[in-house]
């Protein structure tokens, strides 16, 4: 074996009850690298960092650390080995102060007594090392989520961890301190730690790692060097299909003569929305952009019903609506899909049917309820129109992946068979592959007489799907460009417009 | 950026860190209605030694009980089962002595054996089972009572000569006058109960704040699914609290036994509420995470003041005590609440 390699999984293979999760995967990391593992949502990352970290228990093959074979059987186990994980989600007590999440279970001890000024002490050495200078005695949740994901990764590096797994570790930081966490893993790769980077970002891949490992549907697709892959390459291993294929989308063709959907004149909440003017077609796609908090949610809010302008005027189909609660926009056929769909969309302990039937139950009224048969049928078309990828309409949606709970709102709005639909980020925090079927299922839509107002941050995805641009800034719509031949550059520039001017 | 945030720290401004703030809460109310009491009846000698000690006199045994409800209520629990196990423990005792003979530091012994071990098997049936604690000690505080009712139905006085003295002992607080030690007028004193009570406060601050069993607890409260993957043995803690738990209930009972001298299937009903409550104001929060000792000491202090005050006043009808800890415990619910989320609010801000 080569000398510098950590850690070595051959032939590993998990059964789950029904499915193979992990068919024959190898993975290997050295010493010294960021190694990517890739794949969409159920290609088996999940399952191999956690037959790793001993919360699954693999039924065929090896693993080897240092040379070694090892068994992790818990969590606990493969931590005093040195492997540490840091998940998505930080797994920190938010009421200790940030010295002792460093420190628990292992704090220095002083006659018999925890030593806080060491801890205290130590702790801000530690987190020193990775320039960051905060008070350590205040409680964890004084913090922002960027220095609590660091301080968590502190933690991880301090138990003497020989290799680093990181999941998911920038889908909560923006830009600036992503910059800092990768000279952190910078500095830790320098040291010799080796370091398994889990991401749905395809740019901080080639930003950050060394190697890259991709999984499809429980194999392993292959290993390669980032200088040696281009992203397209890439994406089309990670989903199996030729790249240009899945994106090969066509806007929708714009009606000549199409009458308004929907328009809204000088609407606007103080503080939030000032004074928006716009108007959309149907069959016609109008993508909003700007940045997070310029705006374009509580647009859409408004529209919908959720919260109420001070003033301006919505109009649907020409006629002047006020609408006081989200129930009279569903009335007047208009569908919303919010932004956070953890917290507003899905709901997570209730089966696939029983999402997909709530908006239409929603708009019929609770007196007339749908029957059995009604919501089977109901189900079961969205789930074939959508490919819901689930075995049936009983799954509860919280057990699906991110997208296909994605395609389950939408099948939601679907059904109640809408004129006009509002997209809030229908694509954050999914897969490539899963974001070019809702963009695909998006503009079907329109190709059929919706109406789509698409909210997003991804500027190639809006750029690829809008017939009409509307591009937000500090609640204000800072500027419309239309789909055809415009480019990223141009909507920045809008974007960015005043910031330039007042810098 | 994220060296905004940065601080120097001194002695002091490690005092004025957001985590004692429900501490500094409960001190400053219970000062303010003590000067309040001691502004109003201080000619009636509610400024006296004698009326304050007799405060933690009367209120020692919730006290104690307090201790081990503390730590529970951190882990994010709680224990309904402390007054009926308290009960159980002066019916040993009483019934153990007074009717079969038993010495009655067996009997203690034995009522140990009962409260820890009831206190262990809630806890490895909340940490097991998965059993809400609420239910499992309710189930506990149900057996505890029937056992002791079926024990016996009526009140049995306890006499005997150890116990005697131990409820007998007292330390009387004294002045220099003249050369010689003389007792202050009126008369105040400490008993068994009272140091008791600060021992297990010492203990329970110590266990918590030195060591690791102690932060464990802290940080089960503040996330057990954190602590599980933290690598710290959940499940070992829990249990263990409850345990200790027990114990200080058993304690609290042998307390209340020295107190009333006898043991009665129907005491102490509804004391677990006293205790809860009295952590509560004293700034433990019920969802778990926080919470000092001295804040559970004021916070008895707080609920002891009040009935005072009320004896005091001598118009007011007792159960204007009642209304008076709803009150608070409103009030302190409340601060909880605010303190929570400005700090939710305050770590979303800061990611911006």
């Amino acid at each position: 074996m080569e000398p510098d390699v950590i850690l070595s999984m051959r032939g590993i293979e998990i059964q789950f009850p029904g499915v193979k999760a992990l068919d024959k995967v190898d993975f290997t990391l050295r010493r010294g690298e960021v190694h990517a593992l890739l794949g969409e949502n159920g290609a088996g990352k999940s399952t191999l960092i956690k037959c790793l970290t001993g919360v699954h228990h693999m039924d065929a093959g090896e693993i080897l650390l240092d040379g070694a074979e090892i068994r992790p059987t818990t969590p606990q186990h493969a931590m005093e080995m040195g492997i540490s994980t840091v998940f998505q989600e930080i797994n920190l007590c938010p009421n200790l102060t940030v010295a002792e999440n460093i420190f628990v279970g292992r704090q220095p001890m002083r006659y018999g007594q925890i030593n806080w000024k060491e801890i205290n002490r130590r702790a801000s050495e530690l987190l020193e090392r990775f320039s960051i200078q905060i008070d350590v005695t205040r409680p964890l949740s004084y913090y922002s989520t960027a220095i609590q994901q660091m301080v968590s990764i502190a933690r991880a590096v301090d138990v003497r961890a020989k290799l680093l797994i990181l999941d998911e570790p920038t889908s909560s930081l923006d830009d600036n301190e992503v910059k800092r966490l990768f000279k952190v893993m910078r500095d830790l790769r320098a040291q010799g730690l080796g370091i398994i980077f889990i991401t749905h970002f395809l740019d901080q891949v080639f930003k950050i790692s060394d190697r890259i490992t991709v999984l499809r549907n429980g194999r392993m697709i292959g290993e390669f060097d980032v200088r040696q892959i281009s992203k397209l390459d890439l994406v089309s291993r990670m989903i199996g299909k030729d790249m240009n294929e899945i994106f090969n989308l066509k806007r929708a063709e714009q009606k000549r003569g199409a009458s308004v959907a929907m328009s809204a004149e000088h609407i606007g909440i103080p503080g939030k929305v000032e004074d928006n003017s716009f108007e959309i077609k149907e069959g016609e796609l109008l993508g909003f952009a700007g940045l997070l908090g310029s705006g374009r949610t509580e647009t859409a809010e408004i529209l919908f019903g959720v919260t109420k302008p001070a003033h301006g005027t919505v109009k649907v189909k020409g006629e002047t609506v006020r609408f006081n609660a989200p129930l009279d926009a569903i009335n007047r056929k208009l569908a919303f899909c919010p932004e956070d769909r953890k917290k507003d969309g899905v709901i997570a302990d209730l089966t696939i049917r029983e999402n997909i039937a709530l908006a239409v139950q929603a708009k019929r009224g609770y007196l007339k309820p749908l029957s059995r048969k009604e919501m089977d049928s109901l189900a079961d078309k969205y789930i074939k129109l959508l490919s819901i990828a689930t075995p049936d309409a009983d799954k509860r949606v919280g057990e699906l992946s991110g997208g296909n709970q994605q395609k389950v709102i939408l099948a939601r709005w679907m059904a109640t068979e809408p004129d006009i639909l509002i997209l809030d980020e229908p694509t954050r925090g999914i897969d490539v592959g899963a974001k070019a079927e809702i963009q695909r299922l998006m503009l079907e839509m329109c190709g059929g007489g919706m109406a789509v107002i698409f909210i997003s941050s991804e500027l190639d995805e809006i750029i690829r799907c809008s017939n009409r641009i509307l591009i937000m800034r500090d609640g204000v719509k800072a500027g419309e460009l239309p789909g055809e031949n415009c480019t990223q550059p141009d909507i920045m520039r809008i974007i960015a417009g005043e910031a330039v001017e007042s810098a | 950026m994220l060296n905004a945030q940065r601080r120097r720290r001194s002695p002091l401004s490690s005092l004025a860190n957001p985590k004692y703030i429900m501490v500094y809460a409960t001190i400053g109310i219970f000062l303010l209605i003590y000067l309040a009491g001691a502004a109003a009846y201080g000619s009636k000698g509610f400024r006296s030694v004698r009326t304050f000690m007799l405060m933690f006199i009367d209120n020692a045994y919730i006290g104690i009980s307090a201790v081990g409800m503390t730590m529970v209520l951190i882990t994010g629990g709680i224990d309904l089962s402390v007054g009926a196990v308290a009960s159980l423990t002066g019916m040993i005792i009483a019934y153990g002595n007074s009717v079969l003979g038993v010495h009655p530091l067996m009997c203690i012994a034995i009522a140990l054996v009962v409260g820890v071990g009831l206190g262990l098997t809630m806890g490895a049936m909340i940490q097991y089972l998965n059993v809400p604690p609420f239910i499992a000690t309710l189930a506990g505080m149900f057996l505890a009572r029937g056992v002791t009712s079926l024990i016996s139905r009526e009140s049995i006085s306890i006499s005997n000569s150890m116990i005697d003295a131990w409820a007998g002992w007292k330390k009387y607080f004294v002045k220099l006058q003249d050369g010689e030690w003389v007792k202050i007028k009126p008369v105040a004193y400490i008993n068994l109960n009272v140091v008791l009570f600060l021992v297990m406060i010492v203990l329970g601050a110590l266990i918590l704040q030195r060591t690791r069993f102690g932060r464990n607890v802290y940080a089960i409260g503040g996330s057990e699914q954190s602590a599980k993957l933290m690598g710290l043995p959940v499940a070992r803690t829990k249990i263990l609290v409850y345990g200790f738990n027990g114990l200080c209930s058993v304690l609290a009972g042998l307390a209340y036994a020295l107190y009333v001298k006898s043991g009665w299937n129907l005491a102490l009903q509804g004391a677990e509420l006293d205790v809860i409550s009295a952590a509560v104001i004293g700034g433990v929060l019920l969802t778990g995470g926080a919470g000092y000792m001295i804040g559970t000491l004021f916070g008895v202090m707080l609920k002891a003041t009040i009935p005072a005050l009320i004896t005091f006043n001598g118009s007011l009808s007792s159960w204007w005590g009642k209304i008076a800890t709803g009150a608070l415990l409103l009030i302190f619910i409340g601060l909880q609440r605010i303190v929570v989320v400005s700090t939710e609010r305050r770590s979303k801000q800061g990611g911006k």
